[in-house]
């Protein structure tokens, strides 16, 4: 069996379909809060599917808009730029992977599962009065690095889902079995690749080790909705496997039941209305 | 959505069940929105507000409009956290979440 190193994964990279550069920038700018706005809007409103996505998810009842938003400029105006930025970049990077290219590799299911680990992060956030954003953006990218291995190492990929299955062990131990790399490592090329935040970087790198030193709330936030969104049943997939939740992580968030029990519907709430706009 | 729907008498309406319109009142006030989940608690108000017949969204993957029996409910959470070992203190957040979820499966109801 070969194994793969860092280096095979970065060199890859440059194969994979890149985001439009307008997203690139608001990824890489997500914790700034002086750019150019008008200057942004303008850019992102020559990429029609990505404008007319981002307004149909300003238009869902997520964001309970009272007015239907037609531009991104209105769309910046009403919801605040966060948020819009936010709404951008969901929709560019959920179009951005070929699909169906690797047996035994659920796409639509990846992608029910980091969608619903996004409204998670959302919801989780707004209790914890973290940054609403920052944490959508966090739980739909947690997972990105699968997509990594997926496109650039697809044979391999097929054998980890094999030995995943045969071994009914979590897809990152399979992962480290066959290929001797995880979807963590992978996604944290892809973040310097595309060059993410530090925010962003922690919470790819740190959503299975929250209790790691300097790991940050939002790795916590992270950990604690992937492992609801597995509890939740939601991404369809017969052997779904629940990760064991970091007790640090779970102490940390704080959340009675009852709180619990509306983050679960709220999630998944909001899952079914996003993933209309973002798969349908 | 046009997700399917069906009108059920009051009597038939379970916990769990998701409103698939808004419910209006005789004054075509709102009483609840669109997609809410109705638990026991709610339906047992409705009949005050001269509630008799509901529209709830049809539940496709089982046959009838009832849902899964609970312990089928209950035994896709087992399966779901099949590697959380319920005699093991030291994954007792995992046991948490378990607990929280099949109360949620199950629509129980919570002191608040």
């Amino acid at each position: 069996m070969s194994t793969i190193v860092l280096d095979d994964i970065v060199s890859k990279l440059q194969d994979l379909p890149s985001l439009p550069a307008v997203v690139m920038e608001l990824l890489s700018s997500i914790d700034q809060e002086d750019v150019d706005i008008s200057v942004l809007a303008k850019k992102v409103s020559h990429d029609q599917a990505l404008t007319a996505k981002t307004l149909r998810l300003a238009n869902s009842s997520l964001y309970g808009l009272q007015v239907k938003v037609t531009t991104i400029q209105q769309a910046i105006t009403f919801l605040g730029f966060q948020t819009t930025r936010n709404l951008i970049t969901a929709a560019a990077v959920t179009g951005c992977f070929a699909q169906g290219q690797c047996p035994g590799f659920d796409d639509k299911a990846f992608w029910r599962h980091s969608i619903a680990s996004a409204a998670c992060c959302k919801v989780l956030a707004r209790r914890m009065r973290f940054n609403q954003d920052y944490a959508f953006t966090a739980g739909l990218l947690h997972d990105i690095g699968r997509l990594v291995l997926v496109s650039s190492f697809t044979a391999q990929y097929q054998q980890v889902m094999e030995y995943r299955k045969a071994n009914d062990c979590y897809v990152r131990e399979a992962e480290q079995a066959v290929m001797g790399v995880d979807h963590v490592v992978a996604g944290m090329a892809l973040a310097e690749h595309w060059n993410f935040s530090d925010t962003m970087k922690m919470a790819i790198s740190y959503h299975h080790d929250p209790d790691a030193p300097g790991a940050g709330l939002l790795a916590t936030i992270v950990h604690v909705a992937n492992a609801i969104v597995h509890a939740l049943d939601i991404a369809g997939e017969e052997d779904d496997l629940v990760p064991a939740v970091s007790s640090a992580a779970w102490t940390a968030l704080g959340l009675n039941e009852e709180a619990y029990l509306h983050v679960f519907r709220e999630t998944e709430l909001q899952f079914e209305e996003i993933t209309l706009v973002l798969m349908g | 959505m046009s997700a399917a729907y069906q009108h059920l008498a009051l009597s038939e309406v379970k916990p769990g069940m998701i409103l698939s319109d808004e419910l209006l009142d005789k004054q075509g006030q709102v009483l609840l929105p669109k997609g809410a989940v109705l638990n026991a608690k709610t339906i047992a108000l409705l009949p005050g507000h001269g509630i008799s017949v509901l529209a709830v969204v049809r539940d496709d993957s089982a046959d009838s409009a009832a849902l899964p029996d609970p312990s089928a409910l209950e035994h896709r959470v087992a399966v779901l956290f099949r590697k959380n070992e319920l005699d093991n203190h030291d994954d007792w957040a995992t046991g948490i979440l378990r607990r929280y979820v099949t109360d949620y499966r199950l629509g129980r109801e919570i002191e608040e």
